[in-house]
């Protein structure tokens, strides 16, 4: 039997994200190709999503 | 004197914290355990009764007397990266590095025994209670007539998990749903169902508390809107004072549930109260910073950073 709490659950396409930032071990943060700190952009950190509740959602379970 | 931030290359988040240890001049260590073995090397030593341990990765070496604090934030499961990863593997690998570091004596933002049990959501609720928050008439079951017997007697309800969705699927969406007392409830019986009273709001509200400062911001709700997470409203989230009893409740709920950060949701009803309605012992907080300006960032490297825990002493992680 299913549980009752999955009757609730569905299938989403997940966002296509490219992320056009790296990590960079010796700043041991994301830069942009220019190599300036992805979180200088905020505009771009948004339109990511990647700092959102439901980003958490995906890969953890603190969200 | 360093910051250990446990956490995945990925998480930008962190990144905003990191920044602000930079421009602080407070050295820091980034390290995602997945990366343990391999990348990353440890090493424990407990002889003629003392202890020695230090970690390596990417050339920086951390030794744990030099150790300030943990930031447990993003981690990736311990040798999840390893070239011959296993459940063993990441058994073996969690005891060396945990057992290592809780050897020492620094403070955490979150002691990962006291994130273990505030992760809970029956305990938060209990705990909420304790505190003085509001919180919505909740039933935890297993069985389908008490389930039932629950929904009638509310007649809005909302079912949500407690744990999430499943791990493994992340194109699984399972937001909290509104449902009413002609559900079939049979399924119940196959596994734990969290049942709440339904909350009409008029915004969803994330209070986010670091130590003892608290940002609050509000997201007003679309109509009948039930998970803020999903759906675009329109809206976005805006600064707000935390009323004066809200306040005190989350002061009295972190020091119960020994945390130095937490995210707490609540509803905001059509009278302008607020419902609690689970507390994240590692939620996210940069959607918050970017969108309200609020420096939340910079309250999380000052309290991995400083010196003396002052009130936070409270959150070393005895409990």
């Amino acid at each position: 039997m299913r549980p009752f709490t999955l009757n609730y659950a569905f299938p989403r396409p997940l966002p296509i994200v490219v992320t056009p930032y790296s990590f960079d071990e010796s700043l041991q943060l994301n830069v942009l190709p220019d190599g300036r700190p992805a979180v200088t952009d905020r505009d771009l950190l948004l339109a990511a999503g990647t700092t959102t509740s439901t980003a958490g959602s995906q890969t953890h379970f603190d969200d | 004197m360093t910051v250990l931030i446990l956490t995945s290359e990925e998480d930008v988040t962190a990144d905003m914290v990191v920044a602000r240890l930079h421009e602080a001049g407070a050295p820091v260590m980034r390290l995602d355990p997945a990366d343990l073995p391999g990348k990353a090397v440890l090493s424990a030593r407990y002889a003629h009764g003392d202890f020695e341990g230090h970690l390596s990765v990417n050339g920086r070496v951390l030794s744990m007397g030099g150790l300030r604090s943990v930031w447990v934030r993003r981690p990736g499961e311990p040798a999840a990266h390893a070239a011959h990863s296993s459940a063993w593997l990441t058994a073996e690998t969690r005891q060396a590095l945990f057992g290592m570091l809780y050897s020492g004596s620094t403070r955490w933002m979150n002691h990962p025994r006291n994130a273990d049990r505030a992760r809970l959501k029956p305990w938060q609720l209990r705990a909420a209670h304790l505190s003085g928050f509001a919180v919505p008439p909740t039933v935890f079951t297993t069985s389908p007539r008490l389930a039932r017997q629950f929904a009638e007697e509310h007649r809005e309800v909302v079912v949500k998990s407690a744990s999430g969705p499943p791990p493994g699927d992340p194109t699984l969406a399972l937001p909290t749903t509104l449902i009413g007392p002609d559900s079939d409830f049979s399924g119940v019986a196959a596994g734990p169902a969290l049942l709440q009273r339904y909350i009409r709001k008029r915004a969803d509200i994330r209070l986010t508390c670091v130590s003892t400062r608290l940002f609050a911001a509000r997201k007003t709700a679309q109509p009948d809107q039930v998970d803020g997470r999903y759906g675009d409203t329109g809206h976005t989230w805006e600064a707000v004072s935390v009323p004066e009893r809200v306040g005190k409740s989350v002061h009295e709920y972190v020091a119960m549930a020994g945390l130095a950060y937490a995210a707490f949701d609540f509803a905001e009803d059509e009278e302008g109260f607020w419902w609690f309605l689970e507390c994240n012992q590692s939620g996210q907080f940069g959607f918050v910073e970017l969108e309200t300006g609020q420096p939340i960032s910079e309250a999380v490297a000052l309290w991995l950073a400083q010196r003396q825990a002052g009130r936070g002493q409270q959150w070393r992680g005895r409990r």
